[in-house]
């Protein structure tokens, strides 16, 4: 990032910031004057375009350079915008809406930097069921019309303040982050941390000869996904199966914590909604 | 990548948008034939004839005719943007689905790939993803309208969607598991090698059939729009063509169930016991084609059929089905063939 794209960042952010603040609702849930939503929609687009004038599309292939940049800029426009709504609609219902708007965005960038698991994860659990949830439960608590705090905005100004000034300080570290520079040791070092990972391991082990190492290694990672069967470069890149490689040999540790709490939080879950019979409840009284 | 790929696609796209649109048409004419000769009825047979077209063929193109002249009546008391979006949502998210579906065989030594996007690793997934969004056209539409039926009906389809998706995934797993991908044409290639899908997990096909059932909300699981407690349920308030795309993206989400429950259990393409060494070429590709067809039309008959042989559940039989019966079922099924499989990859093969 050179100086001058980081002062438009710094413009684009003042920009949107100016823009988000006008768009919020009010302080205690009144309609403000169409003046002042005009005005703030103009300032987020402004600072919204200068945004997406730093970004750069990913480049895939030689024609996708083209579509794979319309769509970039479609879903990171879309994001972003989706984003600023989702906080600044007075409406409970379309606010959830606009945040599947942003979750849907997201995938899309997803798909576009190849990580298509990812993309399909995150709509199935965001998109598809916790904001579906977060839909009913606005549903069914609107029932009688639409409550003062719901379309109010508690201090907005200072929210914006934090909000856009993380913003500003992320594009400060990326301005300020030293330029890459290739030499031999990041090849060393990347082939170094390259062996770590298991059937690389395997592989390194020269093939002829007594390698009864290779063979025990071998033997111990066994292929339950079509990863090494046809590793084809004519074939689709094995997305699922590198992922679930990486999970389970380089961060196998972290993925059976996150087994262990949210198993820990399942049985939570069933035991606060089993119902208790009503003549256990002074019995367990008496014994605290 | 060249220019010509991009407009391939599009090509393949147009192609399968305009046959699974002409599809539904006369889907629905066979649904009104099977609901008839169900009820010991005639069903439709004169559209045609004066022209002398038999079996009331163009019904249909009268069908259709019909919901675009309609009067489309938007009432005064809705949320007006959100119930223009919902037809568009429930229409969008059927068709895109079939992304990833393979109609035909795919690979490099094809001439045509038979699918829209051949190369998505992900395949089976997708068409999850996108069919979890689907529950958002019902929602708004049930939303939107401002009537009660209505927003009961969009209610009880959120509730319903969420937790029937959750025995979907985890029946789909174990065919994942076996074929080692998740990718449909892989699963496909698995079962052409060795057995259909339905002998090696048949609790498996069992749960997913039945939730793709209640994804599909059709009978016995149509109670988001039960017609005796909630007048059309979602949909009440819809007329003409507005009606007609709910109609549309209901019939695609059952085209797209049937070919993935081909796919999936019944071996795609595969025919048993034909056993050729060289299947190239267009002649074996237009059979492909027709194999797979007709597999997903009998499975559509068969949604067809139960639709007016099975009485509606009650919505607490619904829930207790999915919560306490088909997603502990769901979940033993996995975790058995997990076992299973990583035994028999470790001993056998």
């Amino acid at each position: 990032m050179t100086n001058g794209s980081f002062i438009l960042a710094t413009i684009g952010i003042l920009l949107g910031a100016t823009g988000t603040y006008l768009l919020l609702p009010h302080r205690r849930g009144e309609a403000k004057p169409r003046t002042l939503y005009i005005l703030g929609g103009t300032f987020a687009g402004l600072g919204l375009i200068g945004f997406l004038l730093l970004l750069t599309p990913p480049a895939l292939s030689p024609l996708a350079d083209f579509v794979a940049g319309s769509f970039f800029y479609i879903f990171a426009a879309g994001a972003i915008g989706a984003g600023v709504m989702t906080v600044t609609s007075r409406n409970p219902v379309y606010s959830a809406l606009w945040f599947a708007g942003v979750v849907v965005s997201t995938a899309g960038l997803f798909l576009l930097a190849d990580a298509q698991f990812l993309a399909a994860g995150s709509i199935i659990v965001y998109a598809g069921a916790i904001i579906v949830t977060f839909l009913f439960v606005i549903m069914l608590a609107q029932m009688e019309g639409k409550a003062v705090y719901d379309r109010a905005a508690r201090s907005p100004g200072r929210a914006v303040f934090t909000c856009f000034l993380l913003l500003w300080s992320l594009a400060y570290c990326l301005a300020t982050l030293p330029g890459a520079e290739p030499s031999d040791a990041d090849s060393v070092v990347s082939a170094r941390q390259r062996l770590r990972r298991g059937r690389e391991l395997a592989s390194f082990y020269p093939e002829g000869g007594p390698a009864q190492a290779r063979i025990a290694l071998e033997r111990s990672l066994r292929p339950t996904s079509s990863l090494f069967v046809d590793g084809d470069p004519m074939k689709p890149k094995p997305n699922v199966a590198g992922l679930g490689e990486a999970l389970y040999t380089d961060n196998l540790l972290a993925v059976e914590l996150a087994g262990a709490i949210l198993f820990a939080a399942l049985i939570a879950a069933v035991v606060i909604a089993n119902p208790r019979p009503m003549t256990a409840l002074p019995a367990s009284k008496s014994d605290a | 990548m060249t220019i010509w790929v991009l407009i391939g696609i599009l090509i393949k796209m147009l192609v399968v948008v305009g046959v699974t649109q002409g599809a539904v048409a006369y889907l629905i004419l066979v649904e009104r034939k099977i609901a008839a000769y169900a009820q010991d009825r005639i069903g439709p047979n004169r559209c045609g004839r004066e022209i002398g077209v038999p079996f009331a063929l163009i019904q249909p193109l009268a069908d259709g005719a019909k919901m675009l002249l309609k009067e489309d009546v938007v009432p005064k008391y809705v949320t007006k943007p959100l119930y223009i979006l919902a037809p568009w949502i429930a229409i969008a998210t059927a068709m895109i689905g079939f992304a990833v579906v393979p109609f035909g065989p795919v690979g490099p030594n094809q001439i045509i790939d038979f699918q829209i996007a051949p190369n998505v690793d992900i395949g089976i997934l997708y068409v999850l993803a996108v069919g979890s969004l689907a529950v958002y056209g019902v929602i708004l539409a049930g939303w939107a309208s401002n009537n009660k039926y209505a927003f009961i009906g969009g209610l009880r389809s959120s509730a319903q969607l969420i937790s029937y998706e959750i025995p979907l995934g985890l029946s789909i797993l174990g065919m994942v598991l076996i074929a080692g991908s998740l990718d449909m044409n892989r699963i496909m290639a698995w079962q052409s090698r060795h057995v259909w899908g339905i002998l090696v997990q048949p609790l498996g096909f069992i749960l997913f059939f039945t939730s793709a059932f209640a994804e599909t909300n059709r009978l016995p699981f149509d109670l988001p729009e039960s017609e005796q407690e909630l007048v059309g349920g979602f949909h009440t308030e819809y007329s003409a063509m507005k009606f007609g795309m709910f109609f549309l993206g209901e019939y695609l989400h059952v085209i797209t169930v049937s070919f993935i429950t081909v796919i999936l259990f019944f071996g795609g393409w595969d025919v048993p016991f034909v056993t050729s060494p060289d299947q190239s070429g267009l002649l074996w590709a237009i059979v492909k084609v027709g194999v797979i067809t007709s597999k997903v039309g009998l499975v559509i008959l068969f949604i067809m059929w139960v639709r007016w042989t099975l009485p509606r559940f009650r919505y607490d039989q619904l829930m207790d089905l999915a919560w306490k019966s088909m997603i502990p079922l769901a979940l033993i099924n996995l975790v058995m063939t997990a076992g299973i499989v990583q035994l028999v990859r470790t001993y056998w093969v």
